[in-house]
């Protein structure tokens, strides 16, 4: 029983996903040992739970989740209400839902809930007929949690939504005229949803654009986190040698600003070798796309794709100001629970969908 | 487009803008490594928050009631300090050497960011630190603002004040707008208006030398200055109400009619706002936070009385409106009534009787006996029904937060005390006793709506000039008629220029005034006095409440202090208005 549960389980995926992990943890610990505080420990906490859950994933099999993806789906915008109206505000935002002793934010939930239920829907749906009205029904689908959580507010994790949109309309197969009005709309729309966002997060795009704007709150995080990857160099400092992390000169650096940590202590070399970490994860994804013959599947391996891509992207970008910081965090990697456990969640669909394929 | 190609261009995609993040990484690390690495050995840049000072609180005249004094403290950055300075930077702040210790090695993790020492010191001693700055290494001197609030007593309970924010607060607050020291609005206006009154703050990135004297301007953002406040109320009125009511746990308010505005809302005993934010002033502070007679409490809006025989005009109303008296309806006055033959006595006030009374006359002599029977004839219910209608026992809509205060009925008896109502209950309630609470701010109301028909305009604190338009909308309708409204003026007119009247004592000789008194028992102690009343009689332009707690008689204490505030309205807004 046990061999035969664990024999078609994609190891490569497995190990790659251990590592960028255990590299999250060693960095978490070298950002916040000085002041004493206990998230290293509580990430591994939450790292053993994203691997049960995981291995759960793959024992119940992605097509369940396929099955229940508009009962999971309309239970995650439920919390997401839930935590907007009812839940206390941390730091401004109400995002995390108390269960005991642990927050859960349920927004990153939502992500892979959305992802399901769109691939269930999109596949159901033929791309040559009537197009027009499945779009809107999937735009209408991903913009109501993407809003609820975009008024929390977390713009970071509400943009990830729009990638994820994108790569699963893409790959079903929307026809280029409507993808062009799309982009028309977007930009149509973007003086309202200027409006829209906080003037903090506002004032964090301007930065993006002119550094000079704030020089105590955005660009300064902009130029330290520029520093401290930089002063990197090719080796790095060396773990828990990195000055701008210890001296507390990059804020949130255990959270969205991880990975200036890990590229201040283990400099372009190690930079190079997590690009290529997650380089090699989503080679792997794509191979499983390729190899089912499920169109679900696939349209939800490409969602997990594109929010991770973009994920990874932005993050990085926006350590070395080629993105503007947004808030959105290094899947694996940044702390938290709840986007670790979901990355979890969300590569033991992929490594389920590799191990149901159906083999000729 | 076939999926295969459509895998391939997202394939092409992604490894696009990773190879952009290899390409960016490379210039960073690599390219510009040295001078990163060089920047983050002598992390040179050092941040200088400039604090935007709060926005100034007016009076209706123009007067500053809260603004922002520039004062001068000490900072230190913990990095650039040599410890050797300890004693002499101690001996020139006065503070002891392991003080100034404790609070550097407070900011072991953030050694860059600058470290207060000392707020407010005197001009004398930043002119000596700034002598001695060439050998004092990370320590500067930068103006600030400290709030101050002129007029001390005046206005305190409306304008409130100011407190360092707390950790819980931080915590749930957006931090990019309330820093984990900022200052926060702790009540009245300056609690309400916060977001209002704040600006936001600017800043400075300086480039320092290896000893922290900075040698450029890297950027710099000035600060905004936060929005002002103009209040309804005159600080003069107030300044001269406040002498009546020394010592006293009291209350004034009085209302302009035409616009709603409040023009004074005096609460005793009153505080200085300027104890809250001047660290010197601290043994004060906790006086006044721990006095007995709770100073903080703005009692006007929120403390809660028996009104006593102030509500009698709210139990005529009712009973007027729903057609179980007309004025000329008699009761006669033995001095005491009883529900039934063997019943107990309830009293009048005056004992011999008041004889056969009009409604009139029971308003103008506050006779008990009159009302109890018109209580006893309405019932529970319809008093209560007529208490809400006339905005008892619920929260006024107002700029401030104010007490909704209690009115009862069987019901929450019911859930309350498990137990049933009686009807001596009922007859207590329309003479304002039983478990009926009020706050002046909702006797002021009544007394305004009597005043202008029930076409009363919301009363505010706003200046109306200020955003605050005096529009129909702002009126707020009563469903009563005018008639009743009418004849509750003719007696309380008669209260006052009547020579029998209880609300003689406030007279005055340049207008007609109409008012009502109360005198309402709240044992053990003194029974409260309150007078509420409108003038001039023929066109009202003000009302007013006065109360004092356990201050024995309505007719008496509060009917005097009334008729001062008469005299003060017409000394300050001439007799042209009267």
């Amino acid at each position: 029983m046990v061999p035969r549960f664990f024999k078609g389980i994609h190891w490569p995926i497995v190990f790659l996903m251990l590592a960028l992990a255990a590299l999250g943890i060693i960095e978490i610990y070298s950002a916040t040992f000085q002041d004493g505080s206990s998230f290293a420990s509580k990430q591994f906490f939450w790292f053993l739970a994203g691997l049960v859950i995981f291995f759960l994933t793959i024992g119940i099999g992605y097509r369940t989740f396929l099955n229940f993806s508009y009962l999971i789906y309309g239970f995650t915008v439920i919390l997401l209400f839930w935590v907007l109206f009812f839940a206390k505000a941390r730091s401004g935002a109400h995002s995390w839902l108390a269960l005991g002793p642990f927050q859960i934010q349920p927004s990153e939930f939502s992500k892979i809930a959305t992802t399901l239920m769109l691939a269930h829907f999109l596949a159901d749906r033929s791309a040559f007929f009537a197009q027009k009205r499945t779009l809107m029904t999937v735009m209408f689908l991903m913009a109501f949690p993407c809003l609820l959580v975009l008024k929390q507010p977390d713009l970071g994790t509400a943009l990830v939504f729009i990638p994820m949109f994108l790569g699963m309309i893409f790959l079903w197969g929307v026809r280029f005229r409507y993808l062009f009005v799309l982009f028309s709309l977007a930009l149509a729309s973007a003086p309202f949803l200027w409006h829209v966002l906080k003037p903090y997060q506002q004032k964090r795009i301007l930065v993006f654009m002119n550094p000079s704007i704030d020089p105590i709150g955005a660009s300064y995080t902009a130029i330290q986190s520029k520093i401290a990857v930089g002063s990197g160099g090719l080796f790095g400092k060396g773990w828990l040698h990195g000055t701008q992390t210890q001296l507390d000169f990059v804020p949130e650096h255990h959270t969205d600003f991880i990975f200036s940590v890990f590229a201040e202590e283990f400099g372009f070399l190690g930079t190079l070798l997590l690009l290529l970490l997650f380089s090699v994860l989503i080679g792997y994804a794509f191979q499983i796309m390729k190899h089912t013959t499920d169109l679900k599947a696939r349209l939800l391996v490409a969602g997990v794709i594109a929010a991770f891509a973009f994920q990874a992207f932005v993050n990085i970008g926006m350590t070395i100001g080629i993105a503007p910081i947004t808030g959105v965090t290094l899947p694996f990697m940044s702390y938290g629970g709840s986007s670790l456990v979901a990355s979890f969640f969300a590569f033991g669909l992929l490594v389920s969908i590799y191990k149901e394929r159906s083999i000729f | 487009m076939k999926t295969a190609i459509r895998v391939q261009v997202l394939q092409f995609l992604i490894a696009a803008s990773f190879a952009a993040l290899s390409l960016g990484l490379f210039q960073t690390q690599i390219i510009k490594g040295g001078y990163f690495r060089r920047s983050s050995e002598q992390n040179r840049i050092r941040l200088i928050r400039l604090e935007a000072p709060r926005g100034n609180i007016f009076d209706r005249n123009g007067v500053l009631l809260a603004t922002s004094r520039p004062a001068y403290n000490v900072y230190a950055i913990p990095e650039d300090f040599n410890p050797k300075d300890i004693p002499t930077i101690g001996h020139i702040l006065e503070l002891p050497e392991t003080e100034i210790r404790k609070r550097l090695s407070q900011a072991r993790t953030a050694s860059f960011t600058p470290i207060l020492l000392k707020q407010d010191i005197s001009k004398e001693i930043s002119m000596q630190i700034e002598e001695r700055r060439p050998g004092l290494s990370g320590i500067f001197i930068q103006i600030g603002m400290i709030r101050t609030y002129p007029f001390k007593e005046v206005g305190a309970h409306t304008i409130g004040y100011i407190g360092k924010i707390s950790k819980e607060e931080y915590q749930t607050l957006d931090p990019s707008i309330y820093r984990f020291d900022a200052w926060i609005g702790r009540s009245g206006i300056e609690r309400v208006f916060d977001s209002r009154l704040r600006g936001e703050d600017g800043g400075r990135q300086l480039e320092v030398d290896a000893r922290g004297v900075p040698i450029s301007l890297l950027s710099e953002k000035e600060p905004e200055l936060g929005g002002d406040v103009h209040l309804s109320l005159d600080s003069k009125l107030e300044d001269r109400i406040k002498p009546l009511l020394s010592h006293r746990r009291s209350v004034v308010l009085v209302m302009d009619l035409k616009t709603g505005e409040l023009l004074a809302a005096v609460s005793t005993p009153g505080f200085d706002p300027n104890i809250f934010v001047t660290p010197s002033q601290n043994a004060e502070r906790l006086s006044v936070i721990g006095s007995k007679d709770h100073p903080l409490l703005d009692r006007g809006l929120n403390g809660l009385y028996p009104p006593g025989s102030v509500f009698k005009l709210v139990t005529a109303i009712a009973a007027l409106e729903a057609g179980l008296i007309t004025p000329h309806t008699t009761f006669e006055c033995p001095g005491y009534f009883r529900l039934s033959p063997r019943s107990r006595r309830f009293k009048c006030w005056f004992s011999e009787g008041h004889g056969r009374v009009d409604l009139y006359t029971a308003l103008e002599r506050s006779c008990n006996v009159y009302f109890y029977n018109t209580g006893r004839l309405l019932g529970e219910k319809k008093l209560s029904e007529y208490a809400r209608k006339l905005g008892f026992g619920a929260s006024p809509v107002f700029e401030l937060p104010a007490a909704s205060g209690l009115v009862p009925s069987a019901d929450w008896k019911k859930e309350r005390y498990h137990d049933n109502w009686y009807q001596g209950e009922t007859v207590t309630f329309a003479i304002g006793q039983s478990y009926l609470l009020v706050s002046p701010f909702q006797i002021l109301r009544l007394v305004a709506a009597i005043a202008t028909n029930g076409q009363m305009f919301q009363p505010k604190l706003i200046k109306s000039s200020d955003g605050n338009l005096e529009t129909e909308k702002n009126k707020q309708k009563i469903e009563i008629r005018e008639e009743t409204f009418r004849t509750l003026r003719q007696g309380m007119l008669q209260a006052v220029s009547s020579d029998r009247g209880t609300g003689q004592l406030a007279r005055v000789n340049f207008a007609k005034l109409a008012g009502k008194s109360g005198t309402a028992q709240a044992p053990p102690g003194d029974a409260h006095a309150w007078f509420s009343g409108f003038f001039p009689y023929e066109d009202p332009k003000f009302a007013f409440v006065v109360f004092v707690e356990r201050g024995k008689s309505g007719g008496i204490t509060a009917a005097q202090i009334a008729k001062r505030i008469v005299y003060f309205c017409k000394d300050i807004y001439g007799s042209a208005v009267l």
